[in-house]
């Protein structure tokens, strides 16, 4: 322990000082380098120096980690154990022999590399590669598989869950993720790309795309604009969504995240890139267009005629989250024509003692449910049911006996908020929650006039947005015919013949042609009623 | 520049959402909505009408406590004025609230208004009005004052003008007999000069007055019930009398409005031994000049089943079946004559002959257009057919009565 010691009684004039511009390469004395590393660290304590004497020779050397990045077991067993055991096969054994014995004959691992510069030995130190250092020698090793330490082990999905299909969902751990993806597609077209964003955080963030398949533009400009990024950190992918976005003034999410290999997998199948963020679960897709945030992983698995269904009914839903209290606000205060008689007497009745105009109604309500779904969300579960009973009690209950909002508004709130928790994607559901508030108050000046207006607002943002050069509404902006196979309908996998062509315009034959099961002709009928027939008889 | 110009356009944009102050908006609670409209004429010639508004709180009850019970699920108010926008003008001062008349579902004039002054004046204002609907049914009241029939209570429906037009709508799908004709046909009829418009009347049966108060809910029958009863004839948009029972039948009947019916025959020398229900049925009819006059040509082919049997019939044998079509062909053939000969007589063509021959005989239609009514109609030559079908005889073939007869036999 004693070099440590004195390593750092040698460093510690400097430590206080602005830390000195990083030398280029290594020095051939061991000493330097180890007080160089300490001193870089200011002596933190995770980082580990681990000097030993090896060979017959007894040269000094030293091995080192970062605790807790790298894998104990392995370490110990397979590196250090093998330094230790190591025996020079010549008494006048050279330094530069000696490295290169311990790389061929010594270190049982792979990944191993000799390097000299120390940004690049730092940089691997940094993400728990084992650096050895001989002195005398003016290379060190990075071990690279050392690789270790604690993680999340691979679970189910927290944000998509799905009935059928893969039910695993990506980790914090960026080459985990990748190998997942990678477990799914199992081609070499299969192209993953790596950098490093964050001047602190030096965040891996990695490209995959399938090569033979991905429109190279959308690469190239995928790549530009990460390359572009100049920030302290990024922590999450939302970090790099949000810098990276198209238009970052709308209100709808123009990249998809997901936590689902399988969602990663089909989609890149249909020629997006996939951008992973070390650090967190949720990886990011480009580029996108609207109808894809109504796309679950289910509708693939299912027959084609129920997820059909459900993709009608989730543009329901939308629709529902976007103008329920608006229509009912419009409804109310402009247009009671339009009610069926016996219905505008029943809100009639209902609303006579209520105190408040529908729109300020209509808010109260809306307000006290946002109020209670962010109350819910950030209590610990234990609390979490008792925040939904007083809400349940005091917003459903009693606020209607006591007369501040009527039933009818109850009503439509509640299945305002059901269908919001319904749609599919968070990323529109949340955008959908702020529109939410601006057709109220567009229905509560103008009534359905205002509605429309919005609509139709809204319509044309939505066509003018693109995401990586897609237009956004494609294929139903710029209608395509052909392409409407997975949109509003999903049409059977035998008919599904190619790939949409805004992403994979190079390559977009999916299936060969007469997919379309069918029995065989002509058909032959089993005899075995007729056999049972004859025994019976006999 | 363009930063400018967004921050701009946002500012106006939301300045027209403040400032507009929520323009014609009107909450539940400031408008009293409008379920029928009484229009009777007082002693000075002035319009009395009465508005039956609907009690929300009553009708809907349910959560509030039961509701309903205590007080009726109307109210009626009563203004009068020199015309109907005099009479929505005077109402204001009567009512707390502002009649709201888009969910209006019933019109009723008085039979003194709709024979002295007639209806067309009365109803201009509905027509023109952006909130009045002109699929609104119009009734007369008959023999009764117009705002007996708002203010008396009904006991299946909860609100009176509603069981006036369900009524009328089931009488005319089951019987037959009366016309449920909204606004718009009516001033499509007035305006028409080949057609005359006919318009159902209703009536209170007992004391008017009997039946305005809740209490009269709590008896099983009510004193005094609301019912259908004739239909009223117009010339020239004036009352001029009231027709019934078959002659009305026909009159839908040429009309092609008729949904189903019964027609009851005699068999065998008994009467009403046979009843026979119309399913369903066409009528065309055509036009063209016989002899240098107009003449019209009424078809029929009618589709039902027997629907009763009271003396033994062997309804297994075709020939049976033949003859009763034709006898029952024979019989509402003879009513429908019946019918025209009987309107003939008022010089109001209710059947919309003229409009027929309008379509048919353009040209024609011209020369006779000035005296189709008064001189041309009365003495019209009309040629009717009927062609009658036995689809089922029910679930039976021969009745149980066959069986009776045959044991006593």
């Amino acid at each position: 322990m004693s070099p440590f010691f004195k390593g750092k009684k040698q460093a510690a004039p400097n430590q206080s000082q602005p830390v000195d511009p990083m030398p280029g390469s290594i020095t051939s004395n061991l000493q330097d380098n180890l007080s160089l590393v300490k001193q870089k660290f200011g002596n933190s304590p995770d980082i580990i120096i681990r000097e030993l004497k090896i060979g017959s020779s007894k040269a000094k050397a030293a091995v080192i980690y970062v605790q807790g990045l790298v894998d104990n077991q392995l370490l110990n067993d397979f590196l250090i154990e093998s330094l230790m055991q190591y025996q020079s096969s010549s008494q006048n054994e050279t330094k530069p022999e000696m490295l290169d014995n311990i790389y061929d004959l010594v270190i049982p691992m792979g990944g191993v590399k000799k390097q000299t510069e120390w940004s690049k030995l730092l940089e691997s130190l940094l993400v728990g590669a084992t650096l050895i250092f001989i002195d005398g020698t003016d290379k060190a090793f990075t071990v690279a598989s050392t690789q270790g330490g604690e993680g999340r082990s691979i679970s189910e999905p927290t944000t998509q869950n799905v009935i059928r299909g893969s039910k695993e969902a990506f980790t914090e751990n960026i080459s985990t993720n990748i190998s997942m993806v990678r477990r799914i597609i199992r081609t070499p077209d299969l192209w993953v790309e790596s950098m490093k964003i964050g001047t602190q955080t030096n965040t891996n963030v990695s490209i995959m795309y399938l090569n033979n398949i991905v429109d190279h533009d959308v690469v190239q400009e995928v790549k530009k604009r990460l390359k572009k990024i100049k920030i302290d950190s990024i922590l999450e992918s939302g970090y790099i969504e949000q810098l990276i976005e198209d238009q970052p003034a709308s209100p709808f999410p123009q990249i998809y995240h997901t936590e689902k290999p399988d969602v990663i997998a089909g989609n890149l199948l249909e020629g997006r890139v996939a951008i992973f963020v070390n650090g967190t679960p949720f990886v990011l897709l480009v580029p996108v267009v609207f109808i894809q945030f109504f796309q679950t992983p289910d509708d693939y698995y299912f027959r084609f005629d129920i997820a059909t269904f459900t993709r009608f009914l989730r543009i329901f839903i939308f629709f529902i989250s976007l103008i329920g209290p608006a229509v009912y606000i419009a409804a109310t205060t402009f247009h009671q024509e339009m009610i069926p008689t016996q219905l505008v007497l029943i809100i009639a009745a209902q609303r006579e003692t209520v105190p408040f105009p529908a729109v300020i109604e209509a808010l109260i309500m809306e307000l006290a449910f946002e109020v209670l779904r962010e109350a819910g969300l950030r209590l610990p579960k234990a609390i979490g049911s008792t925040v939904s009973i007083v809400g349940g009690l005091v917003i459903g209950q009693a606020a209607v006996q006591a007369g501040i909002v009527s039933p009818p508004m109850v009503i439509v709130v509640a299945i305002t908020a059901i269908a919001s928790f319904a749609t599919p994607s968070f990323a529109v559901a949340i955008s959908v929650r702020l529109l939410r508030f601006i057709f109220m108050g567009l229905a509560a000046a103008f009534g359905f006039y205002g509605i429309i207006i919005g609509l139709i607002m809204m319509t044309v943002h939505l066509c003018s947005l693109r995401s990586f050069g897609v237009p956004y509404m494609a294929p139903l902006g710029p209608f395509r015919p052909v392409e409407n196979g997975d949109t509003l309908i999903r049409a059977p996998w035998w008919a599904t013949k190619k790939r949409p062509s805004l992403f994979s315009s190079n390559n977009v034959k999916r299936e060969a042609e007469n997919q379309m099961p069918a029995p065989p002709q002509p058909r032959t009928i089993k005899s075995e009623s007729t056999e049972k027939g004859n025994q019976n008889e006999s | 520049m363009s930063r400018k110009r967004t921050f701009l356009f946002g500012i106006l944009a939301s300045l027209s959402v403040f400032t507009s102050g929520c323009w014609s908006e009107r909450q539940l609670t400031d408008i009293a909505m409008v379920a029928a409209v009484a229009i009777d004429r007082n002693e000075e010639g002035q319009y009395e009408a009465s508005y039956q508004f609907f009690n929300p709180g009553n009708i809907a009850g349910g959560l509030q406590g039961g509701g309903g019970g205590q007080s009726p699920p109307v109210a009626v108010y009563t203004a009068t004025g020199d015309t109907i926008m005099e009479v929505h003008g005077n109402m204001s001062r009567k009512i707390s609230r502002e009649p709201y008349y888009s969910h209006t579902n019933l019109v009723v004039i008085s039979e003194e208004l709709a024979k002295k002054e007639g209806i067309a004046p009365v109803l201009e204002a509905f027509d023109r009005g952006s909130q009045f609907r002109v699929t609104t049914s119009v009734v007369i009241a008959h023999g009764v004052k117009a705002k007996d029939l708002v203010t008396t209570l009904a006991a299946l429906d909860k609100v009176p003008s509603q069981k006036i037009m369900q009524t009328l709508e089931s009488t005319e799908k089951a019987l037959g007999e009366n016309i449920d004709i909204d606004l718009e046909e009516v001033i499509n009829a007035l305006v028409s000069p080949g057609r005359e418009p006919m318009i159902s009347g209703f009536t209170v049966k007992g004391d008017p007055k009997a039946g305005t108060k809740q209490e009269s809910l709590q008896a099983t029958e009510m004193p005094s019930p609301i019912v259908a009863d004739g239909n009223a004839v117009f010339k020239n948009g004036k009352l001029v009398g009231w027709i019934e029972g078959t002659d009305a039948r026909s009159v839908l009947w040429v009309m092609d409005r008729l949904q189903s019916t019964t027609i009851t025959t005699a068999w065998a020398g008994q009467k009403d031994a046979l009843s026979y229900r119309v399913v369903r049925q066409k009528t065309n009819v055509s036009a063209d000049m016989k002899n240098g006059k107009p003449h019209i040509s009424v078809h029929i082919h009618m589709e039902g089943d027997i629907g009763e049997v009271t003396v033994p019939i062997n309804l297994k044998d075709p020939k049976t079946l033949e003859k009763i079509e034709k006898d029952i062909g024979k019989q509402v053939k003879k009513e429908i004559e019946t019918s025209i000969r009987h309107t003939k007589k008022r010089k109001a063509d209710i059947f919309g002959f003229g409009e027929v021959f309008h379509r048919a005989e353009p040209k024609e239609w011209k020369k006779v257009e000035k005296k189709w009514e008064d001189e041309i109609f009365p003495h019209l030559a009309v040629d009717v057919s009927v062609e009658t079908f036995i689809r089922r005889t029910g679930l039976r073939n021969n009745s149980y009565l066959s069986e009776m007869k045959n044991g006593k036999e």
